[in-house]
């Protein structure tokens, strides 16, 4: 059974970490630089096989004494015509990267013996052989781009997919296993994969009879083919794997599960378009369902699908709404975990983007007192979240929902948080705050909101601002402070006329049609 | 210009000239160097003096003379010259960073200046080698070298902390991680190791310490936008030394200065930002290392003393317990009963104490002391923090929180009565801890508006502020007398009205204690009580309850105004123009003596104005004077126009420009009270308000249309006849006024008085040219707000004219006009009208059209009958404006927006809405109804089928309902 090694140390090998661009429905600014750690609850992109079948039953000692076979050895014997020796280099070199810690990737690819080892993917009559070579590849192509690539250039690609249909279950695991891997490195060679023709035979692994512990590796692989961005997977690709993947979402295992999900977070982490394809399926309802899962490794990827079909159009977010995401938001605002309050709060946010018949559905199923709850306590990383959604309310809300906002405590947190360190949770706050004066001023309420805003010791904070360092911020609260805090205000009036010195009384008829 | 020694030279005589104290020198050197900073090398030359030059004060001077050049030309902005050649910046970036390094500290800092100059455009695209470059000094061993590379980092990075989170910056970001974090770690280290090696070395010690507050700032820098991995991986080694430097101390490092912050006070008032700013972004991280920073901050508290140079950390410090303690999951770190007492004992109550330095404030920058006590600039103070604190404790503790305190209330007063004269600062802090504790949400306007329950103020204020307000001697313990007066001003809304009363004279007492700041606050508390709200919107306090205090109140506000340092003191005057308004006529006995001494301030500050609250308020008093006694005596105008119309004189000749805008208000004011014909003394000054000069001023102009106003209601029969000549010049700024879109509305107050007043004969001649003015702004540049002025414009002009000359008026400038007006303005855009009179004036000459205008009847105009009627209906039915109150006894200077910076607009001087078409027409309904009824009569039939072909069922259904109300029916 394959382990996936779980040490969030490793995970740092792991490249592309940064996917979780916050994007925003009005404006989805991706910052693909990541200045974090990977986060602990992405999916993994690339897997080592550590431990497999029969070496399970090997002692660490054992298996130390097997490897010790030299590179130079090796190299001899890989490029020898003995096939004893082919398989003993070959497993030795599998051995060397199958270790735990720190595997030579780099030392058995100067090696050259890549070609030799596709080679042997072919040997459809060593299946010993074959096996051990697509083990060591599927190891070294689980490395950097530049391990992946080692392995694509030495032609490991079209070996691998023929290797799918191998009449040997556990080979043909293992190719599934490498090409995952492969897929995992980019769009580059996802698109080199599926060009290939990779999904056919893949797909028809897939059966009621497909052992467990083989549909999660296919499941996984799958999910690899639809990842990444710029460019997305190309779309008959993406529709000839979707109805796959919904069947695979109602399998009980959890795994499987959780790989589907991640596969259509990423289906829907794009254009409307993309959203549409997956909507048109009618999976919404059984993502919804599956956000309130038990299994954090199912939430996160159902919560982070569902976040991105309401960054579309206000028809896709009405899908969601209609699926019950609004029901299961509340709890998820609230979850244990930070990271589940952020990405809630960021669909809660995008929601709230939205006309105010959707801003109404958010008021009617009681989203408002876990917001401001989270904008009290939260974890700041979901504080600013949800400081989104409050901006976006205000923006689109009528003036009944805003009042409705304002009386549900939304302004003591929303003001404390105008000391975080984060110029643009500050901004935002201030564009917000301009809002609610926009709708107080509808209502005549403009010195109420005034002397609330004061009260709640937000006026001083708005003062303070006034001298900050990054220019927006200071002009947003300098506007503030002009318009409704100080009675000499004013907006610069140009007095533009075209009259000068003496004003004589005097004009030229012109032809007027209004 | 060459590298050689004679242009070295000329160089050395030119910046030698700069320095010369002589302008006749040192202009023309410092236009020399301008003139030649075009020319190749001349940054090179510089730089080789600062470096080679022979004199120290030469050296010093390029390197000033460098960072400036840099500072102006460095930037390159498309379509401008490029200042410096390309290989100069090579040059320059080639030698400057090892030149900064090897320069004396003076000079460094400079060059380091212009290196975050030029990294801000370079860095790092254009600049790659410059990290490697710095990062290589660290292992130089010379912090003068690695101090000079910290500076430099820092100026470069600094600015992590307050941008936008972009692709760009977090690459730049992620590239400086790289290259940069484990060396400074590693230097980070080395230093903490050297520090004890050196422990008893007071020069190396100054050094490393240093190089640990530039560490410590460019770990803030660098950690801003997000934890980065590796410090993430590194929180360990970071925060361990941080936590230790934290409980650090050293003889050494302590500095005598009482004033200014040592090396160790900055080190760890920069540690508590770094921890607070983990604690709030990155608190999952951060969680274990939180509870040990919570203790060492608080023990560092406990452990420092009150000289102003801790105050920055102590208030760091505090800010940074403020902030955990009402984080829910820290609660438990406070909860424990020891804890709080502890906390409350000795972080919060030390830090309230009245210091030496709060004294020398009181007495000599009272100004600065009110406006920290009062108005609340004190974010950075120790008492502030501990205020915060008290506040964030209560948010979960309030009931033990309220018990400590009281313990240790109870114990100041017995402190401060045990020997009141050494022990006033007890009391003191005492005051300000109730206050601390009991306001929990307080304005300017209100004071406190919502109080701690547990607090008995009501009790305080009897037992401990009054006595101290009561005693003999007004000048006696100023500090307690302030406080105490502070805490009936914040607390008038929890403290009874009795209470209030029996204040009242007390308050007015305190008008004559010597300090300023109990002076002014008395004179403010009075102001906030005269403005409080009783029942049915009225004053709390009554002119009948303040009967027997009038005399000594007028007496003492104005006599304060003679105390030294309140000459021109703005709480006073606030204070002196809302009691004439709360007193209303009981002050008429007063104000022959009361206007000498406001036109006495008049003049004295009109040589120089420079407090803009009090003067404004002055007005406000001067307007109130006249208002008040007018109202009860007409004729009594004549003697204020004797008393101020000198100082005006002089104001509108010195060209007085703040106080121009007041003066035309009160003219206004005075003029608007005469009942007869116009005096001739206005009608001398009417030619001049003509000036264009005046006009040019923005804040002039409401004010001066306000006057004209004037004029026209009182003496439009004196201008058609005796100043004719004049009614061009007039129409000419309403023409000035009409172009600008900023004062078009003023022009139509102008334009409809004129309208309203003049004899139809005197503007005959121009009316046609004033419409076909209008129309050209209408097509050239139309506003809603000139549409909403030109309609009203226009029905004002049909009512009096009638609707006929209306037509004929539009229909003789272009054929078919009248048709093109109602259907492309009037029909559409009617509804935008606001305002009562407003509405009311566009209705009857809605009318007026529909129902005195045979075209509308007979010709392609009767098409739009129908709609202009619907038109009408609809505007009757949209929901009325609100109107302004008449409260101006509660209005502020703060409460009148609207009025460009210069103009401010006197609450007092205001006159109520005027409304032209007044009883002529009550209910504009019923009088169109009445009006369709006359037109039925005159053409019987048409009426009815016009209505039933074309106007909608629900405007129907509202006009019968009008037809019903006016018991009339349409043949």
């Amino acid at each position: 059974m394959p382990v996936v090694n779980e040490q969030s140390e490793r995970m740092r090998k792991f490249k592309n970490k940064g996917k979780d661009a916050a994007a925003l429905r009005r404006q989805r600014v991706e910052v693909s630089i990541e200045l974090r750690k990977a986060k602990k609850d992405e999916q993994i992109l690339k897997r080592r096989s550590i431990s497999f079948g029969f070496d399970e039953s090997l002692q660490e000692e054992q298996r130390n004494e097997i490897t010790l076979l030299s590179l130079k050895e090796i190299v001899e014997a890989v490029n020898g015509s003995n096939p004893e020796l082919q398989l003993q280099a070959t497993q030795a070199a599998r051995r060397m990267l199958s270790r735990q810690k720190d595997p030579p990737i780099g030392q058995i690819i100067e090696l050259g013996i890549i070609p030799r080892l596709v080679e042997f993917l072919t040997y459809a009559d060593n299946a010993s052989l074959q096996f051990e070579a697509a083990w060591a590849l599927t190891n070294i192509a689980s490395g950097t781009s530049d391990h992946t690539r080692a392995v694509v250039e030495g032609g490991a690609i079209p070996a691998f997919i023929s290797l799918l249909s191998s009449p040997h279950m556990y080979i043909s695991e293992q190719s599934v296993w490498a090409l995952g891997n492969i897929a995992g490195d980019g769009p580059l060679y996802r698109d080199a994969l599926i060009d290939c023709n990779v999904i056919p035979p893949l797909l028809a692994l897939v059966s009621p009879v497909t052992p467990v512990g083989f549909l999660r590796n296919i499941t996984w692989t799958l999910s690899n083919l639809c990842r990444n961005k710029n460019p997305y997977p190309p779309l008959d690709a993406v529709k000839k794997i979707l109805p796959v993947l919904i069947c695979l979402m109602e399998h009980e295992d959890k795994d499987i599960i959780s790989d589907t999900c991640w596969a259509i977070s990423y289906l829907t982490d794009g254009s409307n378009d993309r959203i549409q394809i997956v909507v048109d399926t009618g999976v919404l309802p059984r993502l919804v369902e599956l956000m309130v899962s038990p299994e954090l490794i199912i939430l996160t990827p159902a919560l982070r699908a569902i976040g991105n079909v309401v960054t579309g159009t206000d028809e896709q977010t009405q899908a969601a709404i209609d699926a019950g995401v609004l029901a299961v938001l509340p709890s998820l605002l609230q979850h244990a975990r930070s990271t589940i309050q952020k990405e809630a709060a960021w669909t809660l946010s995008n929601i709230a983007a939205g006309p105010c018949w959707q801003i109404q559905q958010l008021i009617t199923c009681g989203l408002l007192p876990p917001l401001v709850d989270l904008l009290k306590k939260g974890d700041f990383k979901a504080q600013k979240e949800a400081v989104w959604a409050v901006a976006n309310f205000t923006t689109g809300g009528t003036v009944e929902q805003v009042v409705e906002l304002v009386q549900s405590g939304v302004l003591q947190p929303l003001l404390n948080l105008l000391l975080a360190k984060d110029s643009k949770t500050i901004l935002v706050i201030l564009d917000t705050i301009s809002n609610l004066f926009l709708a107080a001023e509808k209502l005549g309420e403009t010195e109420r909101l005034c002397l609330l805003l004061e009260e709640l010791g937000g006026l001083e904070k708005i003062e303070a601002l006034q001298n900050h360092e990054n220019n927006m911020v200071y002009r947003a609260a300098l506007k503030i402070i002009e318009k409704y805090f100080s009675g000499e205000e004013n907006p610069d009036l140009q007095p533009g006329t075209d009259q000068e010195g003496l004003y004589d009384f005097s004009v030229e008829k012109q032809d007027f049609d209004f | 210009m060459e590298l050689s020694d004679a242009n070295l030279q000329t160089l050395t005589e030119y910046l030698k000239k700069t320095l010369d104290p002589d302008p006749a020198i040192r202009r023309p050197a410092e236009k020399f160097l301008e003139s030649v900073e075009g020319s190749q090398n001349y940054p090179l030359l510089l730089l080789t003096l600062l470096e080679k030059s022979q004199e120290n004060v030469i050296k010093v001077c390029a390197s000033v003379t460098f960072k400036n050049y840099i500072k102006r030309n460095w930037r390159i902005v498309e379509d401008e010259l490029n200042k410096i050649c390309e290989s100069d910046r090579i040059a320059i970036k080639a030698n400057i960073v090892p030149l900064m390094l090897s320069s004396p500290e003076q000079i460094q800092k400079q060059l380091s200046d212009a290196i975050s100059i030029i990294g801000r455009e370079d860095f790092p695209q254009k600049w790659p080698d410059l990290l490697t470059e710095m990062v290589n000094r660290f292992q130089s061993g010379d912090f003068h070298v690695i101090n000079g590379v910290l500076r430099t980092a820092h100026s470069l990075f600094k600015r992590y902390r307050h941008e936008f989170k972009s692709n760009e910056l977090w690459t730049e970001i992620k590239l400086v991680l790289d290259a940069f974090a484990l060396p400074l770690t590693n230097l980070f280290k080395a230093t903490i190791e050297l520090c004890s090696t050196h422990a008893n070395d007071a020069s190396a010690l100054k050094v490393l310490f240093s190089s640990l507050i530039l560490i410590a700032k460019l770990f803030y820098s660098l950690n801003f936008q997000d934890l980065p991995e590796f410090f993430e991986d590194n929180m360990e080694t970071w925060m361990t030394n941080f936590h230790s430097l934290l409980t650090l101390d050293n003889k050494l490092l302590q500095t005598d200065d009482e004033e200014e912050a040592g090396l160790l006070e900055l080190l760890k008032s920069q540690i508590c930002d770094n921890a607070a700013l983990y604690a709030q972004k990155y608190d999952e991280e951060f969680q274990p290392y939180l509870p040990r920073f919570v203790t060492a901050i608080w023990n560092l508290l406990v452990t420092t003393g009150q000289e102003v140079k801790y105050d920055l950390l102590v208030s760091n410090a505090i800010q940074f317990l403020a902030s955990v303690c009402e984080r829910p999951h820290y609660k438990h770190l406070f909860e424990d009963q020891n804890t709080l007492t502890s906390i409350c004992e000795k972080v919060i109550v030390p830090n309230m104490e009245f210091r030496a330095a709060d004294e020398e404030a009181f007495e000599d920058n009272s100004e600065e002391y009110i406006r920290r006590d009062l108005e609340g600039s004190d974010i950075d103070t120790r008492r502030r923090a501990a205020c915060d604190l008290v506040r964030g404790l209560c948010k979960f503790f309030e009931g033990p929180v309220t018990g400590i305190f009281s313990g240790y209330v109870n114990s100041m007063l017995q402190e401060y009565a045990k020997n009141p004269s050494v022990n006033w600062k007890h009391k003191d802090a005492a005051i300000y801890l109730v206050t601390s504790l009991a306001s929990k949400a307080q304005t300017q306007k209100h004071g406190i508006t919502q109080a701690n329950e547990l607090v008995n103020l009501t009790e305080f204020f009897v037992n401990h502020i009054q006595p101290d307000l009561k005693s003999a001697s007004v000048n006696e313990f100023p500090v307690l007398k302030a406080d105490g007066i502070k805490y009936i001003m914040i607390f008038r809304n929890q403290v009874p009205k009795e209470q209030l009363l029996v204040s009242i004279p007390l308050l007015i007492n305190h008008l004559q204690a010597e300090s300023i700041v109990v002076h002014t606050y008395a004179a403010h508390a009075l102001e906030r009580l005269f403005t409080m709200r009783g029942t049915n919107n009225t004053t709390l306090i009554t002119a009948a309850e303040m009967a027997p205090f009038v005399e000594v109140l007028l007496t003492n506000l104005f006599k304060a105004l003679t105390l030294p340092g309140s000459s021109e003191n703005e709480y006073i005057m606030k204070a002196i123009m809302r009691s004439f308004s709360l007193l209303q006529e009981s002050i008429i006995p007063y104000i022959p003596s009361v206007i000498t001494q406001l036109t006495q301030k008049l003049l004295a500050v009109s040589k120089n104005p420079s407090k803009p609250h009090f003067n404004h308020y002055m007005f406000e008093s001067i307007c109130l004077s006249i208002r008040i006694t007018c109202k009860a005596n007409p004729d009594a105008v004549g003697s204020f126009e004797e008393a101020l119309f000198m100082v005006f004189t002089e104001i509108l000749q010195n060209d007085v420009q703040e106080f121009i805008p007041y003066v035309f208000q009160v003219m206004s004011l005075l003029l608007e009270m005469h009942k007869n014909e116009i005096p001739s003394s206005y009608m001398a000054l009417f030619p001049h308000l003509l000036q264009p000069v005046l006009w040019e001023r923005t804040g002039n102009i409401p004010p001066l249309v306000r006057l004209l106003q004037a004029y026209l209601e009182r003496g439009a029969n004196t201008i058609a006849s005796a100043a004719a000549d004049k009614i061009p010049g007039l129409l000419g700024v309403f023409q000035k006024l009409i172009a600008s879109k900023a004062n078009d509305h003023q022009g139509f107050y102008l334009l409809n008085s004129i309208i309203e007043h003049m004899p139809p004969a005197s503007v005959d001649q121009y009316r046609k040219q004033i419409f076909i003015l209008l129309f050209q702004r209408l097509q050239n540049s139309k506003t809603t707000k000139f549409i909403k002025s030109f309609l009203v414009f226009i029905n004002l002009y049909c009512i009096k004219y009638g609707a006929l000359a209306l037509q004929e008026i539009f229909d003789s400038i272009q054929p078919k006009m009248f048709g093109m007006v109602l259907e492309k303005i009037i029909i559409p855009e009617i509804q935008k009208v606001s305002g009562q009179v407003e509405k009311k004036i566009c209705a009857v000459g809605i009318t007026k059209i529909l129902t005195e205008c045979p075209p509308m009847m007979d010709t392609e105009y009767t098409k739009l009958w129908t709609p202009l009627l619907q038109a009408l209906i609809g505007l009757f039915e949209l929901p009325e404006d609100d109107t302004i109150p008449d409260e101006e006894h509660f209005i502020d200077i703060e409460d009148t927006p609207g009025y460009q910076t210069a103009f401010s607009q006197l609450a007092f001087a205001g006159k109520k809405e005027h409304d032209p078409v007044g009883q002529m027409v009550n209910n504009p309904r019923i009088h169109l109804a009445q009006s369709l009824h006359k037109l039925s009569t005159a053409c019987p039939g048409r009426v009815p089928s016009m209505l039933s072909t074309s106007l909608n069922a629900e405007a129907l259904q509202y006009l019968q309902g009008y037809l019903q109300a006016a018991s009339v029916t349409l043949l």
